[in-house]
């Protein structure tokens, strides 16, 4: 079970949690734990460079991407090497939404498009889509179907055009 | 409450400053939501409101159940847009807003549409959203299609289904394991997926059906899975087909094994590593198949990537426990890592050397340690105390430069837990290791001096009254202990009156100065000391009025005899009153959990929280079990219970193992039976037991089980009496009877009438080392001293030839039932002698220790010399006769 995710800013508030599984009056203690561990240990890392740490039974993943860092903390069949391979997911399709490793502001704006990948990505603590071009895909029907629409209606008008000159 | 979002420095340009949810508030929010109602839905507007109710639900603010259901209807109208973007946010929101049941009803039927809708994300996202939200009534209607989307050929929509399965597998397993042919058809699936999630799902369904993962298991292994996500998989569900043959007594070349190490050769690191796990954590691994996962294990250790060396050290250091001299060859490579930056991974690395280094290299690791601790934090530190502690058992002629290393950080900055962890150390030591006390004793002294925590001051002075006395020159501690009566707080004043109370009876020489000490404290500010000051007079006599001689040794030595939460149960439960309290009422038998909440606890997934606490032994629970049966009340204290031993094969329709009970002159067998056929319910279920060959023992009692249900478990038991203390052996064979009655599916109730019925189980045999029980001793050589020479009893005998050496000490270890120390099971590879350390606690609750001298010659033939020494020199010839009887 993938048990947190969690985006703070580079001063260490949080921008989105998701828990699964965990009971209410423990996601104060966890939330301050992965700040302090971020705060902590990820000065001057590189962007995407993964960081692991074990606390009790759970393994937490954390990484920087731009201004904000993720965290993942797992436990059983999600152990460090599970987790990492969401967060690569999870990373690479922040970047895709963002163009570019995130600064806060970026990471703002495209703050309900980032909530729909990580919908598609971890679904209630479980491990969902880990394709990113899918992703991709999925979370950017308005914009494509609008595309298609588009194309279709100047294929039509050139069509009505060109039966038109013809007719004339 | 999460933070709110910290406003920017001034200097920065605006540009920057913008955040689209600054100044953002509830209220406002919902005022907005109101968008949603319009005849005209904007989706663009629309989005942008679900976005901010999204943030503010991911800033953990909450909405009141009005305003909950006020949204979640308003967001209902919006399925009325096409528009594609806004309808996925729609099924966000409803997940986040996870509306009642009540709710539910209104957007069922647009979801419903949904699923059968041509646009693939649709379908997907109305899967998810409709399981998320529906109960188990609704459940049925839309199972025809949840059948079809697990079948569709868009993956993602497969995909959706097969996860919603796994989550629904938990609320409604009736109904998704109906799915299974579907699910079947999802492992074959092209798209790794969704291959990945049927393999996840299908494994769920059947967990119970070994034979069914089984077949699954070796149908996947011969190399058609695609994801690597999916092989780790398939390496877990390996284990643990190999784990359960291993049960079932399957012996033989080891299954699968093959799979496994071809595994180490597989492109991905993530299924390397999952390969290299498994195989290190299988039961009775040799030190053949364990070489090439250590081989990869180790070239992990140096990769690039910080997740592979902590996925590989933490392999590792489990493997340390073991098979510690399988790791030896790593060391160079782990004592690189102690200057990993990550500082688990160094933690790991530390902690395993310490387990797999031997005596000569303490010194060079304590060396390398000691500049390591200053950089990490106190968590890790604790995981290398407690390491350095387990080290110093290991190695007790090494105690002075642990003891140094130990002594030096107490002295360094660091929180309570962490001081806790040193002290605790040094008092470990200083009772396992007596050359260690007078040392030890000096640095606990140097450290209250200045020490801020109170309870830790506390906590040793108490120690120091017990342990001070008795060492050479006990005065040199008083300087310690009384400097505490004028500089620190009351709680622990209080205790040091105590300790020099101890120190002045146990020392005659040191009374009179004692006395003079504890008369300065009867003008304390605090109550308690003073009390305590005058109590302490006065049983030392200071005082001129009483000298009880013989009752202050109890008094101040003595246990208290009850457990502390029950006295402090008891006298929170006291009413001042006439009636004094009276200590004998406070009941002495510390609660334990029934087996039935431990067993729900145990299947629920806990949060992150604290760990669950170390499962209480299982004998608690067998003993409160068995007390509350009146048949076995009077067979009096439990003294041991075996494991389960299972009497039928995985696949049967009834599953029946045996726990053996063992009291000084009963054994009682404890059936656990499980039903596992939906159309039967069984009743007076019973087992007949035949015990002709087992001629010392004869049936005292049984009790039967009234009923079985399907998919239930109960327990039915059948006593023997057997000659008291005597440890009898013999076999008993087992037929299980009962009566039979249909159950109808539809209905769920059984017929009126049933056939009766028998089930032959396999036999099961009382053999010595169930009159064992295994006793761990931290210090074997100080054990071994303190036992009389006189009560020993040495023997030697031909094993015969074996394989190896290994296969002759287990089979002692097994015969016996004993608990090997120090870690001396493990053997070398290619080793020709090897010495064994075994402690238990025999029948008469006996004290045993064995040692063990296996020898090899150039043909295989194995000789052993043991040596058993015990409280009672009877039982000590007992264990020989068991070993010749072997």
């Amino acid at each position: 079970m993938i048990l947190a995710v969690l985006f703070a800013n580079s001063v260490g508030n949080v921008l989105i949690e998701r828990f699964n599984g965990v009971p209410a009056e423990e996601r104060l203690h966890w939330r301050s734990f992965l700040v302090k561990l971020g705060a902590e240990n990820l000065k001057g890392v590189k962007n995407e460079e993964l960081l692991v740490a074990c606390h009790k039974s759970v393994y937490i993943v954390y990484t920087m991407l731009g201004d904000v860092s993720i965290f993942l903390v797992g436990k059983d069949e999600y152990d460090e090497l599970a987790l990492a391979e969401t967060m690569f997911i999870i990373t690479a399709a922040v970047k895709d939404v963002c163009g570019k490793p995130p600064t806060e502001r970026v990471f703002l704006d495209k703050y309900g498009r980032i909530c729909l990948c990580l919908d598609e990505i971890v679904w209630n603590g479980l491990l969902e889509n880990t394709d990113k071009d899918r992703i991709k895909r999925l979370i950017r029907m308005s914009f494509l179907d609008s595309l298609f629409y588009q194309i279709f209606n100047y294929l039509l008008l050139l069509l009505f055009d060109q039966t038109r000159i013809n007719f004339l | 409450m999460a933070q709110p979002l910290v406003k920017k420095d001034d200097d920065h340009d605006d540009e920057l400053d913008y955040s689209p949810f600054m100044g953002i508030e509830k209220g406002a929010v919902l005022q907005e939501a109101r968008v949603f109602n319009d005849p005209q839905v904007d989706p663009r507007r629309c989005s942008q409101v679900i976005t901010k109710l999204l943030y503010l639900l991911n800033q953990g603010e909450s909405f009141t159940k009005v305003e909950a259901t006020e949204v979640f209807f308003s967001v209902t109208k919006l399925f009325q847009s096409k528009d594609t973007g806004l309808r996925r946010m729609v099924y966000l929101i409803i997940k986040e807003l996870s509306p009642s049941s009540d709710e539910v009803i209104i957007v069922t039927s647009s979801l419903m549409k949904d699923m059968n809708s041509k646009i693939d994300m649709y379908r997907a996202n109305a899967i998810r959203v409709l399981c998320r939200i529906i109960d188990g009534s609704l459940l049925t209607q839309i199972e025809r299609y949840l059948k079809q989307a697990i079948v569709d050929k868009n993956p993602v929509v497969s995909s959706a289904a097969l996860v919603s399965g796994l989550h629904l597998l938990k609320s409604n397993p009736e109904i998704v394991k109906r799915w299974s042919n579907e699910v079947q058809e999802g492992i074959q699936s092209r798209s790794s997926l969704v291959q990945f999630h049927a393999l996840a799902l299908l494994q769920q369904i059947r967990q119970n059906d070994r034979l069914a993962v089984s077949k699954l298991v070796v149908s996947l292994t011969r190399g058609s899975v695609r994801s690597p996500l999916a092989q780790c998989l398939l390496i877990r569900y390996t284990s643990q087909v190999i784990r359960d043959m291993s049960n079932h007594g399957q012996s033989g070349e080891r299954p699968f094994y093959e799979f496994l190490e071809s595994c180490l050769r597989h492109k991905a690191e993530m299924v390397i590593l999952e390969a290299a796990r498994a195989i290190t954590e299988l039961d009775g691994v040799t030190s053949r198949e364990l070489t090439p996962a250590i081989t990869v294990l180790q070239l992990f250790l140096s990769s690039p990537r910080p997740v592979l060396r902590f996925a590989a050290v933490r392999t590792l250091n489990k493997v340390a426990m073991t098979h510690p001299m399988a790791v030896t060859n790593c060391n160079i490579d782990m004592e690189s890592l102690i200057s990993d930056q990550n500082r688990s991974i160094a933690t790991l690395a530390i902690t395993t050397l310490l387990k797999t280094g031997n005596e000569s290299s303490v010194e060079r690791l304590m060396k390398q340690i000691t500049n390591f601790m200053s950089d990490i934090a106190d968590e890790f530190k604790i995981v290398v105390v407690e390491a350095i502690r387990s080290l110093c058992v290991k190695f007790p002629l090494k105690y002075r430069s642990l003891m140094t290393f130990l002594s030096n950080i107490l002295r360094e900055e660091g929180g309570f837990e962490y001081k806790r962890a040193i002290v605790d150390s040094i008092v470990t030591i200083i009772r396992d290791i007596p050359d260690a006390k007078e040392s030890g004793l000096l640095h606990l002294c140097e450290f209250i001096e200045d020490c801020e925590f109170t309870y830790l001051s506390a906590q040793i002075l108490h120690f120091l009254g017990i342990e001070g006395p008795n060492t050479s020159d006990p005065s040199k501690y008083i300087r310690y202990i009384y400097n505490r009566v004028h500089l620190e707080n009351a709680t622990v004043r209080a205790a040091a009156v105590c300790t020099l109370a101890k120190f002045g009876f146990m020392v005659e020489s040191l009374k009179p100065r004692i006395i003079v000490l504890l008369k300065r404290c009867i003008y304390d500010s605090d109550d308690e000391v003073r009390d305590r000051a005058t109590l302490f007079l006065s049983v030392l006599g200071g005082d001129g009025t009483v000298d009880a001689d013989k009752d202050s040794k109890d008094f101040l030595f003595g246990s208290l005899e009850v457990p502390l939460v029950n006295m402090e149960t008891s006298l929170k439960n006291y009413e001042p009153s006439e009636e004094a309290f009276d200590i004998n009422s406070v009941p002495k038998e510390v609660k334990s959990q029934p087996l039935a909440e431990k067993k729900a606890q145990g299947k629920k997934p806990t949060g992150l929280g604290a760990p669950q606490a170390a499962p209480a032994s299982g004998i608690d629970g067998y003993e409160k079990l068995l007390s509350s049966i009146p048949e076995f009340a009077a067979f009096g204290k439990l003294f041991k219970s075996s494991s389960p031993v299972e009497l039928t094969e995985a696949e049967t329709e009834y599953a029946v193992n045996v726990v053996k009970h063992i009291f000084d002159s009963h054994v009682v067998f404890q059936y656990n039976c499980t039903n596992t056929i939906p159309e039967q319910l069984l009743e007076r279920v019973n087992v007949i037991v035949d015990a002709s060959e087992a001629e010392e023992f004869s049936e005292a009692a049984s009790k039967a089980l009234n009923s079985l249900p399907y998919d239930s478990s109960g327990q039915a038991f059948v006593a023997f009496e057997k000659p008291a203390g005597v440890p009898a052996v013999g076999k008993f064979s087992n037929t299980l009877t009962f009566v039979v009655k249909e159950v109808d599916p539809n209905t769920g109730e059984a017929e009126d009438d049933g056939v009766e019925d028998e089930y032959q189980l396999e036999d099961l045999e009382v053999v010595s080392a169930d009159y064992m029980v295994k006793v761990v001793v931290s210090n074997f050589r100080n054990a071994w001293e303190s036992m009389d020479e006189e009560n020993e009893h040495v023997d030697e005998y031909g094993l015969g030839q074996r394989e190896s050496l290994g296969e002759a000490v287990k089979a002692v270890i097994d015969l016996l039932g004993m608990q090997p120390c120090e870690g001396t099971e493990t053997i070398p590879s290619n080793a020709r002698s090897h010495t064994c350390l075994l402690s238990g606690v025999y029948i008469g609750n006996v004290k045993v220790l064995v040692r063990a001298q296996f020898g090899m010659d150039s043909s295989k033939d194995i000789a052993m010399k043991l040596t058993a020494r015990a409280d009672d020199l009877s039982v000590a010839e007992a264990i020989h006769e068991i070993v010749g009887s072997g």
